[in-house]
């Protein structure tokens, strides 16, 4: 990889004052606090932080950091838990949680252009008017930014039916390393030449800097059923899931809750969960009513053939509302169990779910952390959670080494590093688990050509090293070609 | 030249499509084959096509290759999970006999599969979607993995193989519609789509009134023939789908046959532009729209340029594209098949350069002559 970038200049920060002027300009040492880290466990060191408002503004300060040799970490909302927006090197941290319009929404093709800064549940607010929403549904919806998910091709319980970030991005405008804009992708379908927008969705900000993007909307479905349904263990509510792909139908949702998991939440949130099952499987199908009603009954049936203990299926749309703050709002439920808690992000093939789960639960046990689970069962995306007291000497290396133990094990059995939360500083190094060195190396050819200098995001996704090969052999150290 | 297998004389492989002359055709039986047939051709700076089924060489421009790389021996099913919906093929894998293959448990791959020869790499290499993209869109929505060759013969793996994955950069992605630049695709993961009990076909008079009615059917299709709506689902599901829509109802599929002429085009609007569109057609042109989706297949006997410049000028003002992708060796010199290239071009350029540093794979063909 290119050489980092790094060194502060004063000369870079009269000039990030003469184009934004004072207050867009932050750098005092709560502010530069504030910045240096996103929500996960990570913590970098920002040389300055700088709120841009448009377009123009960001290709300036790229290339003000370029004439500089600072580096730029895209930033939205900051809510992303691999690291992805930690200025790890120093740098400047640009943020668009400004650039927040939503400018045409285009209902005809279900289409609209947004700023980066345009926060998801805001996106799907605005196109209710109109019958649509944006699909993916992280859940941190109702804080997280279209541009974070776009740099993480974020998913959410819905990508089980609706596909990640990407599948719903048609073109992006986009900040060079050069400074320049550009304009990937298109409103009309199966754009002419290379899918430049395709590899930029989920690149974490090392590419170049989404400045507006063009989101597809999916209309809204004119009928739901919201099921929840208590099994005795987990094994059964994951054999129910397999059954349920087994007999061909994809509902728009399959969360699974952990025991453990149920009884945080309902003590916080005084849902009605039935906390004394081993597992809660939330189930939604979305359709028309003939088709909801069909598939919620094929659900049902598969549930009772898996021992289960009750179906609950939500009534009213307030009922329905519960069952998801329920399973989007765990996380924050998990503070009483423990001042600090890692969530981790796995995929394994969803047929291996059982045996992933009871292995994630023998590590728990190993390192002595309390392991609570809610996750994508449709696709078999785990979110172990760790809850622990980061106080304690050593606790958080111990955590580290659990978390790396159990992307191991979801690697073994078939899996991959991540779903939906990305790489970033996180999962950089266990990358090796999954590619070879020639694999790396051609990763580290896409960076190479967007970013040769290395402007954007220095030293996310890929371990350090990666480009190492030319015409299929090792390159000796020094000798960049 | 030498090599550790069999180079096969081109005249004896086409049987019934034309191969181009080339001095030499390979057709490699694995991956590591592949691999050592382009460090070769790197090495000796050849010139390569790489060919599946040659359903789709229509794409892009001309390459006159030194050596055809065939990939239909590369035809091997690796891993089918049908709990997980995914599978593992060789690129070289007909789409026909996979298919055939997917049906016993009622799943599918979704690729287009009108041809009995036409490949999956050949089809994700074009960029190919059926006409059930408007329910579950784009085919390089569903390569969840690749392993392809690179022009200097590196075996490179990206993705993973399960559904959902943000394990490092999206390379399976761009290999689709990269028409090889970016490396033979030898192997892919594909996700699978369970296929439902209950199809439908419904006429209709009115396209526009049927998208109203219906959420999100499978396709709705217009030829110079009528209008038909596509559905499929629950019994219960089609039954009041298709009650809706009130025209006449015949149970399965009818797909309508590919437009026929000699020279075809690909029109690419935005999906409200589309009847705009269908009326700007030369009255001559067989066609097949994809309403709400917003591309029409057509073909036409002649070689109309001067109505083809028009109508591709009218569709890049609105944002779209007409893209040739069939017609005589001489149209191509007259007329860039592609029209006008897109933003981002040094990118795409500098993004080849990566994974063909000599420029071996088919080098030119796409927008842009990259």
């Amino acid at each position: 990889m290119a050489a980092t970038l790094t060194g502060s200049d004063t000369g870079f920060r009269d000039d990030l004052v003469r184009l934004l002027g004072p207050e867009r300009v932050m750098d005092s040492t709560l502010e530069r606090h504030v910045y240096a880290k996103d929500a996960g466990v990570y913590r970098g060191n920002p040389t300055v932080v700088v709120m841009t408002e448009n377009t123009e503004e960001v290709a300036q300060v790229v290339r003000a950091a370029r004439r500089h040799g600072i580096p730029v970490v895209a930033r939205g909302a900051g809510t992303g838990l691999s690291a992805g927006a930690v200025p790890e090197v120093g740098g400047v941290v640009l943020v668009t949680t400004r650039m927040n319009r939503i400018e045409e929404i285009d209902a005809e093709n279900r289409t609209a252009w947004v700023g980066p800064g345009v926060i998801n549940l805001d996106l799907s607010h605005a196109t209710t008017p109109h019958g649509m929403h944006f699909a993916p549904d992280p859940s941190s919806q109702s804080a997280c930014t279209v541009g974070g998910n776009i740099a993480c091709n974020s998913g959410g319980p819905h990508c089980l039916s609706e596909g990640s970030t990407v599948n719903h991005i048609l073109a992006l405008e986009v900040v060079t390393d050069t400074g320049e804009v550009m304009v990937v992708g298109s409103g009309a379908p199966d754009p002419i030449g290379l899918d430049l927008r395709g590899i930029i969705v989920g690149s974490e900000g090392t590419l170049g800097i989404v400045t507006r993007a063009l989101v597809k909307l999916t209309p809204n479905p004119p009928d739901v059923r919201t099921m929840g349904v208590a099994f005795p263990t987990i094994e059964e509510a994951a054999a129910t899931v397999s059954g349920i792909i087994a007999a061909g139908l994809i509902p728009a949702a399959l969360e699974m809750m952990d025991q453990l998991m149920m009884q945080a939440i309902e003590n916080w949130l005084h849902a009605g969960l039935p906390v004394d099952a081993g597992a809660l499987l939330l189930a939604e199908v979305t359709g028309v009513t003939e088709a909801v009603e069909a598939e919620a009954e094929i659900i049902t049936r598969i549930a009772h053939e898996n021992n289960a203990l009750s179906v609950q299926v939500a009534a009213t749309p307030e009922e329905r509302e519960i069952l998801w703050k329920s399973r989007k709002s765990a996380f924050g439920a998990v503070a009483q169990a423990a001042p600090d808690y890692y969530l981790h992000d796995t995929v394994v093939p969803r047929t291996r779910l059982v045996e992933a789960m009871r292995q994630v639960y023998e590590i728990g046990q190993r390192y002595e952390i309390t392991m609570m689970n809610v996750f994508h069962a449709g696709d078999g995306n785990l979110h172990p959670l760790m809850a622990f007291d980061a106080s304690e000497p050593g606790r958080l290396d111990q955590v580290k080494a659990a978390a790396d133990e159990l992307v191991e094990l979801c690697v073994e059995k078939g899996g991959v590093l991540s779903g939906e939360h990305g790489i970033g500083i996180e999962k950089r190094h266990l990358m090796p688990l999954l590619f070879t060195e020639m694999d790396l190396d051609a990763q580290a050819r896409v960076k190479e050509a967007f970013d040769a200098e290395g402007v954007f995001n220095p030293g996310k996704v890929l371990p350090e090293g990666s480009r190492c090969f030319d015409f299929g052999r090792p390159v000796p150290e020094g000798a960049w070609v | 030249m030498k090599t550790g297998f069999g180079a096969i004389p081109a005249a004896d492989i086409s049987a019934d499509r034309a191969i181009p002359p080339a001095e030499v055709a390979l057709a490699p039986t694995t991956l590591e084959e592949a691999s050592e047939a382009l460090r070769i051709a790197t090495e000796q700076r050849m010139k390569v096509l790489i060919w599946g089924g040659g359903n789709h060489q229509g794409y892009g421009h001309r390459v006159h290759p030194d050596m055809v790389l065939i990939t239909t021996s590369l035809n091997r099913i690796e891993v089918w999970e049908p709990e997980d919906l995914t599978i593992v093929a060789e690129a070289g894998a007909r789409i026909s006999k996979l298919e055939e293959m997917l049906a016993r448990n009622r799943q599918t791959t979704l690729l287009p599969h009108d041809s009995p020869t036409a490949t999956i790499g050949g089809a994700l290499a074009a960029g190919l979607s059926s006409y059930m993209r408007f329910r579950y869109g784009p085919t390089r929505d569903r390569v969840l993995e690749t392993k392809v060759v690179t022009g200097d013969g590196r075996i490179v793996r990206s993705g993973g193989r399960v559904v959902k994955n943000v394990t490092g950069y999206d390379i399976p992605r761009l290999m689709v519609g990269a028409l090889g630049r970016m490396g033979l695709i030898g192997s892919v993961c594909l996700k699978l789509i369970p296929t439902p009990e209950a199809t439908a076909t419904v006429t209709v008079e009115d396209p526009a009134a049927a998208l109203a009615a219906l959420h999100r059917p499978l396709a709705v299709l217009s030829t110079p023939s009528g209008h038909s709506v596509f559905l499929w689902g629950t019994q219960a599901e089609v039954e009041s789908q298709a009650g809706r829509l009130g025209g006449e109802i015949a149970s399965g599929h009818a797909w309508p046959p590919d437009p026929s002429g000699r020279v075809t085009w690909s029109l690419r609007l935005p999906p409200s532009r589309l009847s705009e569109g269908l009326e700007r057609l030369p009255d001559s042109w067989d066609y097949v729209a994809q309403q709400g989706v917003g591309i029409t297949e057509c073909a036409a006997e002649q070689v109309e340029i001067a109505a083809a410049e028009e109508l591709r000028g009218w569709a890049e003002s609105v944002g779209g594209a007409l893209v040739l992708t069939n017609g005589p060796e001489i149209l191509y010199e007259r007329i860039d098949p592609w029209g006008t290239p897109p933003e981002g071009l040094e990118y795409q350029r500098k993004l080849v350069a990566g994974f063909d540093p000599y420029r071996v794979l088919g080098s030119g063909r796409l927008p842009g002559g990259i």
